[in-house]
């Protein structure tokens, strides 16, 4: 289910074209997967943390050892342990999440995007 | 530790289906943790994936998640203020047991009074005062009348603090110390804190009388709620807390009467602050007390602790509000010890003391020896914050003097003259602001001042510039002087030397603000004494010129009936201050010298700087007074001149140090009523003395034992060194 879903993003993905880095799709020396990560920078991510963070900001960069860099951040944490609760949030600016602490990470589409690549 | 805490925080994580993040109008998050996985295994070392605006370098200057130093969001116990309330972190009563409750409550005062010390010492409100959780939650105390008044007149406290130091503006270099954003500072009914205080203090006053009168004992329980039910014990926990409660209520006092416009509450401030000083030693004799009644603790590890019982405080947490202050890292504090705490406030109530005790009919030059004398026992931000506030307020000094009003005074110039078109000229109302900004910059921290007092050097000599080529002009414009330009003229003409002499001022200042943070090495003292006696041969003459003219138009202004005798004797006599100013140009032309003939004759204990010359060298000291032309024609050139040639021999045949013990005897008896000038007096002497000797010493013996060297100390003055002869 979830390898679905990140196909059909990664589709949505390269249909994008007005995604700045599309010349780099056609680097021989990328794998696949190198390319379609490539198309998804400058989108929205959404990196959540083990304690429960959720980090939101603009995809930068990302490394072998899997840390990202997210530029334009902003935090939000829960107010409660036991979800849900409200929210705290706060601007951070650029950050490096350490992939030794990253429990999830998702990437903004649009419904119409991810529907039409979904009946594809 | 932090990571199993946050392993625990983990379970029923929230996913981000669920969670109120928004992804935008029409859009929706799609997981690429596995796309992620995937490109991370086919990327080979050390390549990254990036988009076109990446910077290695900007991308070091990321905030690392997770890092314990960096990160000051990390979830630790509580995920918020309420939660660690609903969990009992802090809970009102503290305890059911009414001595345990006041024995807590004893121990949250002790820790609140070290967060508060340790705050002052420049760490951030949020990570100190306000760990404590009943401060954060104002209202929850309230049924604690203990706890909620103490709580209050903590916040009104500091409220009051922030508002001095963020009104002088020293904590530049401190800059957590104002930043208060999303602390509850301001607690509703904080500002009537004292009523509330005082009727906590009676009532426990009350209690203490019930239980010393033990004939009365049976009755006065009747009426009377003992503070908690170990009768044996009620005396030493309500003196405990009087003198706890009673030292707030004296510091809060000592604060808002120093705020009073003009220095007004000078007075009734100083009454306050010895209430203060008595009610901390009650404080620090409570602690035996409080100590018998814990169990276990370890005598040895008192010192560390943050309560006078050395029991851990219930209700605080650093962690739960870190994060408020901005995404700033949260450096890894240390909350001061009790007792070290204690030592703050004694040093701080003293240093307030101090400021109390300024005179305010002041002149100028005294006010600003006033603010360096201060300076020399190294007070702390609060302190120099508020001895700023007190001189300079509404542009005015005190609040009171307007500034050109300061500056005549000080340059001496004649009272009668009318000075209402000088005032408004442009570069007098600029001259105005720089004895303001001047004020001010000797107030902040040393490191701070030094580099200030640097650069506004330019200033003062841009503005004796201004100030001399608009005399000019107008002087050149109308060559048959009016009266009136006559005696703008003459105004100016004061001011001009009075300018002069104030920018060697600071000159010497910031020279001498080096020894204070030791930024010369050895090598460098001959240049550095140079310099200083360069400096203060132009203060001197400065001075002494501004004496003649003031002694000029003294006698202009005509007292003839005054015996022309005793005029003379008047004007022979040198005053002390010349004096006691040549006394240092001795010691500073005795110490460049001997420095001098010591290294001509290789007999210091230095190694050259393989790193740079001395020529650069005297290029960074200096630099700052080389731009504004202090002195005009000192250079490195002339300094090399003028020492290159110094041998020990001559120094013998002519002793700068017998000159400054010669003068010191003979000013001595004009300083007998000034025990700080007379102690000023005292050191230099015993550095003349010193020196004297080990010239002596260096000179006959050398020549016999060339493995004599020579290396010098500060051990009788702060900045002018004594020579340590020794056999190497």
């Amino acid at each position: 289910m979830e390898q679905e879903a990140a196909e059909s993003l990664i589709q949505v993905a390269s249909s994008d074209g007005s995604n700045p880095n599309s010349s780099d799709g056609s680097d021989p020396t990328c794998s696949e997967a190198v390319t379609r990560v490539k198309k998804l920078l400058f989108r929205r991510m959404l990196v959540g943390i083990k304690d429960g963070r959720f980090f939101l900001g603009t995809f930068h960069c990302i490394d072998k050892q899997g840390n990202i860099i997210l530029q334009d951040s902003v935090e939000y944490r829960s107010t409660r342990r036991n979800s849900p609760s409200p929210m705290e949030q706060r601007c951070l600016g650029l950050i490096l999440i350490p992939s030794s602490c990253r429990t999830s990470c998702h990437v903004g589409c649009s419904i119409e995007e991810q529907m039409s690549l979904l009946s594809v | 530790m932090a990571g199993t805490i946050a392993e625990e925080a983990t379970v029923d994580l929230p996913l981000p289906e669920r969670t109120p993040i928004p992804s935008g109008d029409h859009s929706v998050w799609a997981d690429v943790s596995p796309l992620l996985d995937a490109a991370c295994q086919d990327l080979q070392d050390g390549m990254l994936i990036h988009g076109d605006n990446f910077n290695l370098f900007a991308a070091m200057s990321a905030l690392e998640i997770m890092d314990p130093k960096m990160d000051s969001g990390i979830v630790c116990k509580y995920y918020s203020v309420d939660e660690a309330i609903e969990d009992g972190a802090a809970p009102v009563p503290i305890s059911s047991d009414r001595t345990v409750d006041v024995q807590c409550t004893i121990d949250i005062m002790d820790h609140l009074l070290a967060c508060e010390a340790t705050w002052h010492k420049g760490h951030s409100l949020a990570q100190t005062v306000f760990s404590c959780i009943y401060l954060l939650r104002p209202d929850r105390t309230s049924s604690h009348a203990l706890l909620h008044s103490y709580c209050r007149v903590v916040r009104a406290t500091c409220k009051t603090v922030v508002s001095v130091v963020s009104d002088a503006r020293t904590h530049e270099e401190e800059d957590l110390f104002t930043m208060s954003y999303g602390l509850a500072l301001h607690g509703d009914g904080d500002d009537k804190c004292l009523s509330m205080l005082n009727a906590v203090e009676e009532t426990v006053n009350r209690q203490l009388r019930a239980c010393k009168a033990p004939s009365l004992k049976r009755r006065v329980l009747e009426d009377f709620v003992p503070l908690q039910n170990n009768l044996e014990l009620e005396e030493g926990y309500c003196k405990a807390l009087l003198c706890r409660l009673r030292f707030r209520k004296h510091f809060y006092h000592v604060l808002t009467c120093m705020k009073r416009p003009q220095g007004r509450g000078l007075e009734l401030a100083r009454k306050h602050i010895a209430s203060c000083i008595s009610e901390l030693e009650c404080i620090l004799n409570s602690s035996e007390f409080l100590r018998s009644r814990t169990v276990g603790t370890h005598e040895g590890s008192i010192e560390d602790k943050t309560t006078a019982s050395g029991c851990q405080p219930i209700g605080f947490d650093a962690s739960l509000n870190c994060r408020l202050s901005a995404p700033t890292p949260p450096r890894s504090i240390k909350i001061l010890s009790w007792k070290k705490a204690i030592e703050y406030f004694m040093k701080l109530l003293h240093d307030l003391d101090v400021i109390c005790s300024c005179p305010l009919d002041l002149s100028l030059e005294s006010v600003l020896h006033f603010v360096a004398e201060f300076q020399k026992s190294l007070p702390d931000l609060v302190a120099r914050a508020h001895l700023q506030r007190l001189l300079v307020e509404d542009g005015k000094l005190y609040g009171r003097d307007p500034v050109f009003g300061v500056i005549t005074r000080a340059a001496a110039v004649p009272d009668a003259t009318r000075i209402h078109d000088v005032q408004k000229h442009e570069s007098i109302v600029h001259l105005g602001q720089l004895v303001i900004n001047l004020l001010k910059i000797l107030c902040t921290n040393s490191a701070w001042q030094r580099r200030k007092l640097g650069k506004i050097l330019q200033d003062w000599r841009v503005v004796y510039i201004q100030l001399e080529m608009a005399f000019r002009k107008e002087s050149g414009e109308n060559t048959n002087f009016s009266n009136d330009e006559n005696v703008c003229r003459n105004v100016v003409q004061h001011i001009l030397v009075w300018v002069e002499e104030q920018t060697y001022w600071i000159a010497s200042r910031f020279l001498i603000l080096g020894f204070e943070l030791e930024l010369y090495s050895h090598s460098e003292f001959c240049m550095v004494y140079w310099y200083i006696y360069v400096v203060l041969i132009k203060i001197l003459e400065k001075k002494s010129l501004k004496m003649a003219v003031s002694n000029d138009s003294g006698k202009r202004r005509g007292k003839k009936k005054r015996d022309s005798v005793k005029d003379v004797a008047r004007d022979i006599r040198i005053p002390p201050a010349i004096l006691f100013l040549q006394c240092q140009i001795c010691l500073a032309e005795g110490l460049t010298t001997m420095l001098a003939a010591l290294r001509n004759e290789h007999m210091m204990v230095q190694s050259p700087s393989p790193f740079n010359t001395e020529h650069e060298r005297f290029i960074q000291h200096f630099e700052l007074l080389q731009k504004a032309c202090i002195p005009d024609q000192s250079s490195y050139p002339l300094f090399k001149d003028s020492t290159i040639q110094t041998r020990l021999s001559n120094l013998v045949r002519y002793d700068h140090f017998k000159d400054a013990q010669k003068i010191v005897k003979e000013v001595k008896s004009s300083f007998s009523n000034n025990p700080e000038k007379s102690a000023e007096l005292r050191r230099l002497e015993q550095v003349a003395e010193h020196n004297s000797i080990a010239l002596n010493i260096i000179s006959r013996a050398a020549a016999l034992d060339p493995s004599l060297k020579v290396s010098f100390e500060f051990n009788h003055h702060p900045y002018f060194a004594t020579a340590v002869v020794k056999r190497s």
